[in-house]
């Protein structure tokens, strides 16, 4: 500790090792908050249900989402990301996961919304497996931290049903 | 201004960083998850390591307050190194 230059450097390891802790209990914290999440999905309409030239089934949609994500966020929120995905089974497939929509919350005063939408990502299947089908519209989001670990939860929807013939 | 510092002062300045820190620390860390603002602790703790270096890293005076005082040339020649017996 003779020198300037020695202790200025030995206090700034100290306190860049000491910021790293810091930001460790700050994700830590985390843990500590018990979300209570909610959301509805109304399908208003089918605005078109076709079969594509390739064979695949494709289907386009309004939805009016509406949510109140408000409790995911904590001090250590940078932004949730929150995509809506369409989920069904079908005979080759066990679980079929479409993005239909997605949005970036960057702040509380914006987690309590609704929006009414076409699906912004198209829903097309692998094959010819939509009409008449059952489907949950699932709600992802990925709460993503200004420091440490992200948690991911959804709430699935769950009683949707395609039209039994194409339109 | 500057001069330098004794053992006494390292002492003491290694002491200050080590204390400075982790209590500035501690209080952005409990400040911020109280005000649940995240750059308030970012700022308590940077003005906190600014403080620090501030007050440890220079040469203060107060940190010169044992200085070690060396033989002077002149007396030492009075007292030549003994010469070592054939053992």
């Amino acid at each position: 500790m003779h020198s300037f230059g020695y202790r200025a450097n030995a206090l700034l390891t100290f306190a860049v090792t000491i910021l790293a802790l810091m930001c460790a209990m700050a994700s830590l914290s985390d843990n500590l908050n018990s979300p209570s999440p909610t959301s509805q999905v109304q399908v208003l309409n089918i605005n078109w249900f076709q079969k594509k030239l390739d064979g695949d089934d494709e289907v386009s949609m309004t939805l009016n989402v509406s949510a109140n994500l408000e409790s995911l966020f904590t001090w250590n929120t940078k932004q949730v990301f929150v995509f809506l995905a369409a989920e069904y089974e079908t005979p080759k497939n066990s679980l079929n996961q479409v993005s239909l929509w997605d949005g970036i919350i960057p702040a509380k005063e914006h987690a309590k919304f609704w929006i009414h939408t076409t699906n912004k990502y198209r829903f097309i299947d692998q094959g010819s497996n939509l009409r008449g089908r059952e489907f949950n519209l699932t709600l992802h989001w990925h709460i993503m931290p200004k420091t440490g670990k992200m948690f991911a939860d959804k709430i699935v929807m769950s009683g949707y049903r395609l039209p039994d013939a194409y339109r | 201004m500057f001069g330098q510092m004794d053992w006494q002062g390292q002492k003491l300045a290694e002491q200050l960083v080590q204390i400075m820190l982790v209590s500035f620390a501690v209080m952005a860390l409990l400040v911020g998850y109280a005000l649940e603002s995240f750059q308030s602790m970012m700022l308590i703790y940077a003005g906190g390591v600014a403080l620090t270096t501030l007050i440890t890293a220079p040469n203060w005076p107060f940190f010169n307050r044992h200085p070690l005082n060396w033989l002077d040339q002149s007396e030492a020649v009075k007292h030549p190194k003994p010469k070592l017996l054939r053992t």
